[in-house]
């Protein structure tokens, strides 16, 4: 059963994701992206890091990314890493 | 601290016995000797117990690896294929897929894996296979070279477009449509099976396409590519192992000059750098798999350095052994002729060496100032 979530922790969590994975960004790559600059493009990673992100989201929030959700769209920016996680969190309580 | 799957080894070593020089003269396995090592779940060791498989960690699986490339390059090649096929069923496929193939592929069938195409080699980008939604099935039409295994195999993990995205769809080389071709003469891993297949509108249920379908390319391939990338890497620690273990038995038991050929200071020169090879390349390969064991996004990088090290050690060692042996090495199906010629191919296979300095190289570009 999924628990309707208010707005405001359904943000909180977004914030902490966001701020892990900037961390993780910061760490592996010197770099402090907007939110929704578009990682490839601003050539901040290859996709051989979206491999590592792949690798550190799973590790970090215990979902597992497969399928369709192996698109490079879904690591283009943090803010779409950060929906990514939300919706398989969500996915994975139900 | 006992060797992770000793008996397992005594297996392997015991089907494999002293044929890989006759087996390479011959350019062919038996395949009933294949199917006895995948029924015993031994061409996959990291499949989960609750798949059907042996659950070793990536470690352990990786030391059988090198085990398994020290007596026979061309079985540890069978396994590297079969092996990414059942990973990249694992990685990719929905529960369903992964219960029904894994249990196939831990109970004798075979798989291999399809990447390359005539036009298509490093740059997998422009690989042109096709596979296409026909009702509740899918139509397949391509051209895939140097299959690893194929020859072998019951089942091929083929990557081709889907629409827009990508995909991997597992096809039986029994559908109507499948034609697998031998190689003729491979350079190395002579009995490994490799085989050009020719897709010819192969049509398989919709749910042969695993997890669906609709990854990007990239992310498909570099998931399926690491898993062969570990297993190469693995496999050249083997060459060096069995190159290092002639060329000091020969350099024992020579004579010239009056003495032992490794007291000879420029042979034993081969000796240590052979000795140094086999080390790093353990040692770098070990940390790679401690990361897949710890889940490490290091995985990735450590992964190709891995594979890159590994392999470029081999080829060289090789050469030094067949240098340390001369003329009781340089003869086809000698353990460091095989080597020599096996260790080439590592160096272009699952990314060559000049791939893997790419990637390095962007990593190194990512991570300075």
């Amino acid at each position: 059963m999924t628990l309707p979530q208010t707005p405001g922790r359904a943000s909180a969590e977004a914030d902490e994701i966001r701020g892990t994975v900037l961390q993780f960004l910061k760490e592996k790559t010197l770099a402090t992206p907007a939110t929704d600059q578009d990682l490839f493009a601003s050539g901040v990673v290859s996709s051989m890091f979206a491999m590592e992100m792949v690798v550190f989201l799973e590790q970090s929030y215990r979902v597992t990314i497969v399928g369709g959700d192996l698109k490079i769209d879904n690591f283009r920016t943090v803010d779409a890493m950060t929906q990514l996680v939300l919706r398989l969190r969500d996915a994975s309580d139900t | 601290m006992s060797e992770p799957l000793a008996s397992e080894r005594a297996i392997v070593g015991k089907l494999v016995g002293d044929n890989a020089e006759s087996w390479d003269l011959a350019g062919e396995l038996p395949v009933t000797m294949l199917r006895e090592l995948g029924a015993r779940k031994l061409l996959c060791p990291e499949i989960p117990a609750s798949y059907g498989g042996l659950g070793s960690t990536s470690r352990q699986g990786g030391e059988f690896t090198a085990y398994v490339g020290s007596l026979c390059s061309s079985v540890r090649s069978v396994m590297t294929s079969h092996g990414m096929a059942a990973w990249t069923v694992q990685r990719l496929g929905d529960p369903a897929q992964r219960a029904g193939y894994l249990a196939r592929l831990t109970s004798g069938q075979l798989a291999a894996v399809a990447f390359s195409e005539p036009d298509a080699g490093s740059d997998l980008s422009t690989l042109r296979t096709e596979i296409r939604p026909d009702g509740d099935a899918v139509l397949v039409d391509g051209q895939k070279v140097w299959v690893t295994g194929a020859r072998y195999a019951d089942l091929l993990v083929v990557f081709g477009r889907y629409g827009d995205d990508a995909a991997a769809v597992v096809v039986p080389t029994s559908a109507p449509g499948v034609h697998v071709a031998p190689v003729p003469a491979p350079l190395g891993c002579r009995a490994a099976g490799h085989a050009q297949v020719h897709l010819d509108s192969v049509r398989v249920p919709a749910g042969a396409v695993l997890g669906g379908g609709g990854q990007s390319l990239s992310l498909l391939v570099t998931t399926a590519l690491a898993y062969g990338r570990i297993s190469v890497a693995w496999g050249c620690v083997g060459i060096l192992r069995a190159c290092l273990s002639a060329a000091v038995r020969h350099a024992r038991q020579r004579r010239q000059f009056g003495k032992p050929l490794a007291e000879h200071q420029l042979v034993a020169r081969h000796l240590a750098e052979l000795l140094a090879a086999e080390q790093v390349s353990t040692r770098v390969c070990e940390h790679a798999s401690e990361c897949w064991d710890s889940g490490s996004p290091d995985v990735v990088v450590a992964t190709v350095l891995a594979k890159h090290v590994s392999a470029g050690h081999a080829a060289r060692g090789a050469a030094a052994a067949v240098q340390v042996l001369a003329s009781a090495g340089a003869q086809d199906g000698h353990v460091v002729a095989r080597a020599y010629r096996d260790a080439k191919l590592m160096e272009i296979i699952e990314g060559s060496n000049e791939i893997c300095q790419i990637i390095l190289a962007q990593h190194a570009m990512t991570i300075s100032d």
